[in-house]
């Protein structure tokens, strides 16, 4: 039996987001309560202004004597100008504070005043309701929807009406077709998309884009972009999988999630697309999530020479065979809509779910 | 006694970050034996979120060649193995899955105290997230900037370096001082952990700074003198924070130590124990050395002299880091190995693909030859952090070289998997570059580590596993070493067959040659080397000669006289076309 990954690519499901603080913080929000995208359910202080004073070079004292000099202890509130040490006598002098903030500590000759935290503001990114609390931390939201995860993603999160600028998905998107229409949207593109598109996209503000495949010279500027994007089969040119541009096309003109967020180890966390379907009823699911790689199971390929093909198990051969660069490898045949099945190894298929 | 006997099966695991692989060794007519083993991807992550689905997913690979059952079910192991032949006697498992500690180093200076450091830190899975050393400079970076770093890193230790053994003190002080400015800044919740491993005189004075800013922890001084150097305390007290913080942190993580008699241990140091064993069994005036290439970490476990050495580099494996070693040094790094063009943007597509795809394996022979040469790179850089922290002494014959190891043992998918396993053997000398005469061994069912960790249960069961085909030779590597212009005749080589048909075969190598003479696996033969022009074979100095007895292995019997260092033709198009014929050469 072979465990393969998987991918979400559902018109309907029990959508659960896990909306989490790097630090800890205050949860704004309670079990059973609607959220919008917009809301801020949670925010944290993190580290902002701080400054550290050389106390004991600028009084002219030994590091060990600039306690009795201190005007000012960890725990005090300080205002900036305000006198924090000061040594009287013939050599008087006082260090004043150079900001507003409140003294954390002293040492070594130091005092260091942290200035006012920046706040940081997690928002609930998708409309539903909170169904549990994570204390301190944050929440988890649950809502009916569909759901697309994609292979690549940069850039944070935004929300906004999807709108498809290309007929089919082995397509490219070009700057000619992103028009003013195009401002506020998120933006579907097929196999891939130019700089020029890139660069007309930003000028548009537009919320997101999502494309099947990414130029490898294009990932430098994706990363700098103001809007996530969503890669959907990997780097290069790629057309987007049929049942993933199905999704799109269909919910096209609904307002949708997106999150161009990745990490790929240790707490993955994978780009995708949202989009809200309240008061749907969840049909019963074909697979669950976890079980093995079976005969009839909808699977995608995600190596070369076949990248971003979906098709269906037919077969799962039970010995090895010999693949292009010589190794052997378990695999499966997989009907593709040709004459023949192709065969794929195992570890180059994922079951889209 | 009594114990030992009742030990028949032996199943072990090794839970990597992209998959975990399960072997089951058997007691056959008194000896252990290799029977089956299984692979299958690593369930750390969503939707199973528990690593012991992974291993029972490697285990059922077993039971479907093997028949029997190991759990019952409720997902438990069945454990002793029962009469009908269910379960396994003993389970043990190594684990390199978890997440890294994340580190900020701070030393004195950069090439001394910060290097000792950082060889500490190389020890465990650890990622170093920045590094403070002043270098003496009065210039240095401010105390904000460098209270900034700390608090951007977020890292889970700050290593505190610094100060020879009645040295530097003030310095030292107020690198402890920064520290715990940088901590009184954090949320307490997560703040870092100090750990001091810097001039032992201040102990008194850290403590008193530190306060209850941080958890504090003390190691024996990383760099007691300038030229002396003493990780083993370092190295205990992180390898005992990742275990703590990381590894016992792993969904699932209990399940498999309930399963277990012998403690989980990380892959990597399990790894270094079987390193350490062998060197026990092998040629003591040389080394014993093994490089695992993993998915996210590139391991070197070294022995000279009796002492271990473990150097690992958690951002670099196959898998994971050749993006930013790309970003960071170019593609030439990594495509020079290449015997075939493929330009800078195709690299960096097909490495970010295999990190978001990380089990996928390599179907088309270009992206073999990437991953392949992602490996010689990460050999290499890990081992430039490992070789200055070695002291071969008398195994070490030329400074700048690679010191004389008996026997190498090479682990990690991109080795036990390579289709051909000359392939592998290339790898191996491109990036490692030995000199002398040394035994390649490949683990080639991956369960060098795990056997590592059974050594401490069952020392036997490690032994008999060995030879019987755990660790199976890759081919004995003759390298001379010298002085010629490229053609010139350097060694002569005669070996005698000592089978039955017996037979000789006499060579004449040149300098840049690399040739591959027939030593089946199981053959023995006694080879004759003869170096000219004052060439070093190994066998006790330049010119001398000698005799060695061998045994054959996979690829056979390999003469590397491309000249030490190794160095590649600029041209790229030449570089290719050398680069394609050492892969006929070794018959990759």
């Amino acid at each position: 039996m072979y465990y393969a990954f998987e991918t979400q690519v559902t018109a309907l499901t029990n959508v659960r987001q896990r909306r989490m603080l790097p630090v800890p913080g205050e949860v704004l929000v309670n079990v059973g309560e609607r959220v919008d995208p917009t809301q801020v359910v949670a925010r944290a202080d993190l580290i902002g202004d701080f400054r550290v004073l050389p106390v004991a070079r600028l009084l002219g004292v030994p590091a060990s004597q600039v306690k009795r000099h201190l005007r000012a202890h960890p725990g005090d509130e300080v205002k900036q100008g305000q006198i924090v040490a000061r040594r009287r006598g013939l050599a008087a002098r006082s260090v004043k504070s150079p900001i507003d903030g409140v003294v954390k500590a002293s040492g070594g000759g130091r005092l260091l005043i942290e200035g006012r935290p920046n706040t940081l503001e997690l928002r609930a990114h998708v409309y539903g309701t909170v169904s549990n609390i994570l204390e301190d931390y944050g929440v988890i939201i649950e809502t009916m929807g569909a759901v697309i995860q994609g292979a690549w993603g940069a850039g944070g999160e935004s929300s906004g009406v999807l709108k498809c600028l290309v007929k089919s998905p082995d397509k490219l998107l070009v700057d000619k077709i992103i028009d003013p229409s195009c401002h506020g949207m998120i933006l579907v593109g097929g196999a891939g998309l130019d700089e020029a598109a890139l660069e007309r996209a930003q000028d548009l503000q537009v919320r997101g884009i999502v494309v099947g495949g990414l130029a490898p010279e294009l990932v430098p500027h994706a990363e700098t972009l103001p809007f996530p994007i969503v890669v959907t089969e990997g780097i290069g040119t790629v057309s987007m999988s049929a049942p993933i541009f199905r999704l799109l096309t269909t919910n096209e003109g609904r307002e949708a999630s997106i999150s161009g967020r990745m990490q790929t180890r240790w707490g993955v966390v994978r780009p995708e697309i949202v989009f809200p379907l309240p008061g749907e009823t969840l049909p019963p699911t074909h697979t669950q999530p976890g079980t093995p790689l079976t005969v009839g199971v909808q699977v995608r390929v995600v190596r070369a020479p076949h990248m971003g093909v979906v098709g269906t198990v037919v077969a799962l051969p039970a010995h090895p065979r010999r693949i292009e660069t010589g190794a052997k490898a378990r695999g499966a045949e997989i009907d593709v809509g040709q004459e023949a099945p192709i065969f794929v190894p195992l570890p180059n298929l994922e079951i889209l779910r | 006694m009594a114990e030992d006997q009742r030990i028949g099966s032996i199943l072990l695991a090794d839970c990597g970050t992209v998959m975990t692989k399960a072997v089951l060794l058997e007691q056959v007519d008194g000896q252990y034996r290799f029977v089956a083993q299984g692979e299958a991807p690593t369930t750390a992550e969503y939707p199973w979120s528990d690593v012991a689905a992974g291993i029972s997913h490697a285990v059922e690979q077993i039971s479907e060649v093997t028949g029997r059952h190991f759990f019952d079910a409720g997902g438990n192991l069945i454990s002793p193995e029962l009469a009908g032949g269910e379960g396994v006697d003993v389970f043990a498992a190594t684990i390199s899955a978890a997440q890294p500690l994340q580190v900020v180093l701070a030393g004195l200076v950069r090439d001394l105290s910060a290097a000792s450091a950082e060889r500490a830190a190389a020890g465990t899975y650890s990622l170093v997230k920045a590094i403070l050393a002043s270098d003496g400079q009065a210039e240095g970076p401010t105390d904000e900037a460098q209270v900034r770093t700390i608090c951007d890193a977020a890292p889970d230790v700050i290593c505190i370096a610094g100060g020879t053994e009645g040295g530097a003190v003030s310095p030292v002080l107020e690198l402890v001082e920064t520290a715990t400015l940088a901590c009184s800044l954090m949320d307490p919740e997560i703040r870092p952990r100090l750990l001091y491993m810097g001039n032992s005189r201040l102990r008194r004075s850290v403590v008193n700074i530190v306060g209850e800013q941080a958890m504090l922890k003390v190691a024996e001084n990383v760099r007691p003198t300038l030229k002396r150097e003493n990780l083993a305390g370092a190295q205990a007290e992180l390898d005992a924070l990742y275990m703590q913080d990381k590894m016992e942190c792993l969904p699932g993580v209990d399940a498999v130590k309930s399963w277990s008699r012998a403690h989980i241990t990380p892959t990597a140091r399990a790894f270094s124990r079987l390193i350490e064993y062998l060197w026990h069994l092998g040629d003591s005036s040389k080394g014993v050395l093994g490089v695992d290439v993993g998915a996210a970490n590139t391991t070197v476990a070294a022995v000279f002299g009796g002492r271990p050495y473990l150097t690992i580099r958690g951002d670099l494996g196959t898998v994971f880091g050749g993006e930013q070693l790309l970003q960071k040094h170019g593609a030439e790094a990594i495509t020079r190995w290449l015997p075939e063009p493929l330009d800078s943007a195709e690299a960096r597509a097909l490495l970010i693909n295999k990190e978001v795809r990380p089990a996928s394996i390599e179907q088309q022979p270009r992206e073999l030859w990437l991953e392949q040469a992602l490996a010689r790179e990460a050999i290499r850089m890990t081992m430039a952090v490992a070789r200055p922290g070695w002291e071969p002494e008398e195994a070490q014959p030329y400074p700048g070289l690679m010191p004389l190891c008996d026997t190498i043992v090479v682990s990690g998918g991109v080795l036990s998997h390579a289709p051909r396993p000359g392939q592998a053997a290339l790898i191996a000398l491109d990036a490692l570059e030995p000199i002398g005469v040394s035994t390649l061994v490949l683990d080639a069912y991956g369960l060098a580590p795990a056997l590592g960790s059974v050594a401490a249960v069952k020392p036997l069961a490690a032994v008999e596993a060995l030879d019987s085909g755990g660790l199976i030779n890759l081919a004995t590597v003759v390298t001379p070493v010298g002085h010629a212009r490229h053609g010139d005749l350097i060694l002569k080589v005669k070996v005698t067959y000592e089978d039955e048909n017996g037979g000789t075969i006499d060579v004449e190598v040149r300098q840049g040659d690399l040739e591959v003479l027939p030593l089946l696996p199981g053959q023995q033969a006694v080879l004759e080397l003869r170096p000219l022009r004052h060439f070093d074979v190994g066998l006790g100095g330049p010119g001398k000669a000698g005799q060695r007895r061998v045994s054959g292995g996979l690829v056979g019997l390999i003469i590397d006289a491309r000249g030490r260092p190794l160095r590649l033709p600029r041209d790229p198009e030449l570089r290719q076309r050398q680069m394609q014929k050492w892969l006929w050469d070794v018959g990759g």
